[in-house]
């Protein structure tokens, strides 16, 4: 109407201009235009060289020798004439769809199949114009009538109009409402399972337009089965449709866990691997590894993509034009990388993720660096190859670049943590970070405003680092054991100030009792070093640790014997240590099952005991005797019954050679009682008191 | 008690034996000795040769093991292009 008005307004405005009255020969012309339609009749009045044949014209009454205003006007007027002629063209389409919509819509639920076909060709040809295929769309009956027509017919040329039909609707808002409100989704998705190519083609269109557009759409093709049809489409093999149909699984996916389960059940992962492995269509590969992003945070579709060889088909994107593919494979990489770290063939990854170490941008940098701290986890043969592939320089220059993001600089120093243990070329890296000038940036790293995840990686790669000896005097140039010593004492204040047993404190997701144990851990091995171990000795340290060896924790026990078996070479250190009393918690260390702590337990009392009398050294003997019972508890439970029970003091003990105990003990502090007790492997026992050198058997 | 379960070291023997193996285990830690216990070792040479088997084969204390770092915890949706 809105359009309408304005033809007729601008003709009458025109035919005030002219100021020319229509004649009378005119006026018979005039009865002949009543039978035509408005556009018709609109279209004579002005434009009559764009009548059709048949059609007649209104003529003005004009003078050939003098131009016209309008000629005069010409070039605005010839758009704004353009522009009307358009209209009414559309005007034109769309009557001539208002008036065959009912028809065509009972044609299409005809019982002839002929009738069906022709009537859905003609609907097909009638979405081909924009007036028309309003039409078409504002109809709910003609829009339910294509749908139904396309799930009933058998006829797969029939079904391709139709689905052609709902393909050309879906291009407009107004015609997805109207698909998704005559049901057309599980229409469409049975349509999914068609042999016809052009059908495929159309149903997955329309249906990715819907998921794009129309709220509700997800849903309503997750409880038609969607997933589980679009799923096997995988293994088409054109490249087109292969980019639509995965980006129709992202949309379905993302943030819904049941989909994403869905799509593994289905063999996604395998289907979507092999794309990234065996196309090259960017597109497609864009979408793709949009989809395994979303499965790769998913804990089951995780391994599945893993072991389809996920991890280097994604390596084989990373160095290529395009930047939004590069870095979604990036993102989908360090995702997986903790499921990847028992993975092989990844050398080339490797490599690639090296030399990206030198990018300035953050987001490649964050992703390099996580996925090869966690691909060097427990990787002997991937931290070698990242040694001797420069990653240590490159990722020492990642963590003076990373600043204070934390994102890069956590992953860079674990990675760095990982290349300098356990692993044959671990000395190699260790003297690499020296080599490089890593020293002091790591360091740095323990300084304010602590990051404690940060901290907490750095102290265990300090630690690493010391077991270099040419690494020793730089870290301590560089002044790291006073920040390991202050660490250690903060975060020693904090599990204090909580206090004690199994409640532990968190700070930035970390324990402070991790920072206990690291800090102590790389104070042990700096103390290997004379001088460092005067400076660690000179902080009044020694009573802190003697405090540690009580620690419920048992790798706190652990780092803390081992840093007082180093101090203790030292006669001085060792004299304090005995002083802060630390014989009786080493004596109850002997017994523990860990054989380093019980290491450096003994050594530790052996080196105190060098100037002390025969019967301490005895004692201590004794001690590690006991150590020995370790694995005969019940053994073990019932000589300390017996001791608890007589009142006795144990003066010997040792295994006899058929693996049983013996102890000699003193019977309530009398020197003249003596008892023998032995027990077997077979908890058959025997005692024998003595007193005053009589036997008495038991 | 049975005559044949009589054990068959005394307590300096056992001290000895106790004492080489401690520093053997240090050593294999990588830990540092005493020049006085580098001399014990060197003194006490055949029951260093006997304790050396007895070693155990595993290494010990290599440190805090590496550990993976849990990356997939939440998806982040990237602008559609």
């Amino acid at each position: 109407h809105v359009y309408t008005s304005a033809i007729l307004g601008t003709v009458s405005y025109w035919a005030c201009w002219f100021n020319t009255p229509l004649s009378l020969h005119l006026c018979s012309d005039m009865e002949a235009q009543y039978s035509l339609t408005r556009a018709q009749r609109v279209r004579a009045a002005m434009f009559p060289e764009t009548l059709v044949e048949g059609e007649t014209a209104l003529t003005a009454h004009s003078n050939p020798d003098q131009p016209t205003n309008v000629q005069r006007l010409a070039e605005p007027s010839q758009l704004l004439k353009t522009a009307i002629v358009h209209l009414i063209n559309y005007q034109d389409d769309a009557e001539l769809a208002t008036r065959a919509v009912p028809e065509l819509t009972k044609l299409l639920a005809d019982e002839d199949q002929v009738v069906v076909n022709k009537a859905a060709l003609i609907v097909n040809q009638l979405t081909r114009k924009e007036a028309s295929r309003r039409v078409l769309m504002q109809s709910p009956q003609m829009v339910s009538a294509v749908v139904r027509a396309m799930q009933n017919t058998g006829d797969l040329e029939t079904a391709r109009c139709a689905a052609s039909v709902l393909h050309s609707l879906s291009h407009q808002r107004e015609g997805l409402l109207a698909i998704f409100k005559s049901g057309g989704i599980p229409a469409l998705v049975r349509m999914l399972s068609s042999p016809m190519e052009s059908v495929l083609f159309y149903a997955i269109t329309t249906l990715h337009n819907l998921l794009l557009h129309q709220e509700g759409a997800k849903m309503a093709v997750r409880l038609a089965d969607g997933l589980q049809r679009m799923v096997p489409l995988l293994k088409k093999t054109n490249p087109k449709f292969l980019a639509i149909t995965t980006d129709c699984l992202q949309l379905l996916s993302y943030g819904n866990q049941e989909s994403k389960l869905i799509i593994l059940a289905n063999g996604g992962p395998e289907s979507l691997v092999f794309i990234m492995r065996n196309h090259n269509y960017e597109k497609l590969l864009w979408t793709t590894s949009r989809v395994l992003k979303v499965l790769s945070v998913c804990p089951s579709n995780k391994p599945a993509i893993v072991d389809a060889g996920g991890m280097q088909a994604l390596g084989q994107h990373l160095t290529g034009s395009s930047q939004r593919l590069t870095q979604n494979c990036l993102w989908t990489l360090r995702n997986l990388s903790d499921a990847a770290t028992k993975q092989e063939g990844l050398d080339g990854l490797l490599q690639i993720l090296v030399s990206q170490l030198g990018s300035d941008d953050v987001n490649m940098l964050t992703c390099a660096t996580g996925i090869l701290s966690n691909l060097t986890c427990n990787n002997a043969r991937n931290k070698a190859l990242v040694t001797q592939s420069g990653g240590v320089e490159a990722l020492i220059h990642a963590v003076l670049r990373a600043g204070e993001k934390e994102d890069v600089a956590e992953p860079a120093v674990c990675a760095l943590r990982h290349l300098t243990s356990r692993h044959p070329d671990a000395e190699l890296a260790q003297n690499a970070v020296r080599l490089h000038y890593g020293i002091p940036a790591i360091t740095k790293l323990l300084g304010q405003p602590h990051y404690w995840p940060v901290v907490k990686a750095t102290v265990g790669l300090i630690r690493n680092l010391a077991l270099c000896p040419a690494n020793q005097a730089p870290l301590r140039e560089s002044g790291t054991i006073p920040r390991l010593v202050n660490l250690l004492l903060k975060a020693h204040q904090e599990t204090q100030r909580h206090g004690s047993g199994a409640q532990q404190t968190y700070q930035d997701g970390v324990r402070m009792e991790e920072i206990v144990e690291g800090c102590t851990g790389a104070l042990h091995i700096l103390a290997r070093d004379p001088i460092n171990r005067g400076e660690i000795a000179s902080m009044q340290t020694i009573p802190l640790f003697v405090q540690l060896l009580y620690s419920y924790v048992e790798n706190i026990k652990r780092v803390s014997a081992g840093v007082l078996c180093e101090l203790a070479l030292d006669k001085q250190c060792a004299e304090m240590i005995d002083a802060e009393g630390a014989s009786a918690p080493l004596m109850e260390l002997l017994h523990s099952p860990n054989e380093g702590i019980a290491t450096y337990a003994a050594a530790v009392l052996f080196r105190i005991s060098e100037d002390k009398s025969s019967d301490y050294r005895k004692r201590v003997s004794v001690e590690l005797t006991h150590s020995l019972f370790k694995h005969d508890p019940a053994a073990w439970e019932m000589v300390n019954i017996f001791i608890q029970e007589s009142h006795s003091t144990l003066t010997d003990s040792r295994r006899t050679r058929k693996g049983g105990i013996y102890v000699q003990m003193k019977v309530n502090g009398d020197h003249s009682s003596q008892a023998r007790f032995s027990v077997n492997n077979n908890l058959n026992f025997s005692l024998i008191l003595t007193q005053n050198f009589r036997r008495l058997e038991i | 008690m049975n005559r044949e379960e009589a054990p068959g070291k005394s307590p300096e023997e056992m001290y000895i034996q106790q004492k080489v193996r401690v520093l053997l285990m240090l050593k294999k830690m990588g830990s540092n000795l005493t020049p006085n216990e580098e001399a014990f070792l060197r003194n006490y040479a055949g029951v260093v040769h006997s304790q050396m088997s007895q070693l155990p084969q595993h290494p010990i204390d290599q440190g805090a093991e590496d550990v993976v770092m849990a990356f997939s915890r939440s998806e982040t949706e990237d602008r559609r292009q």
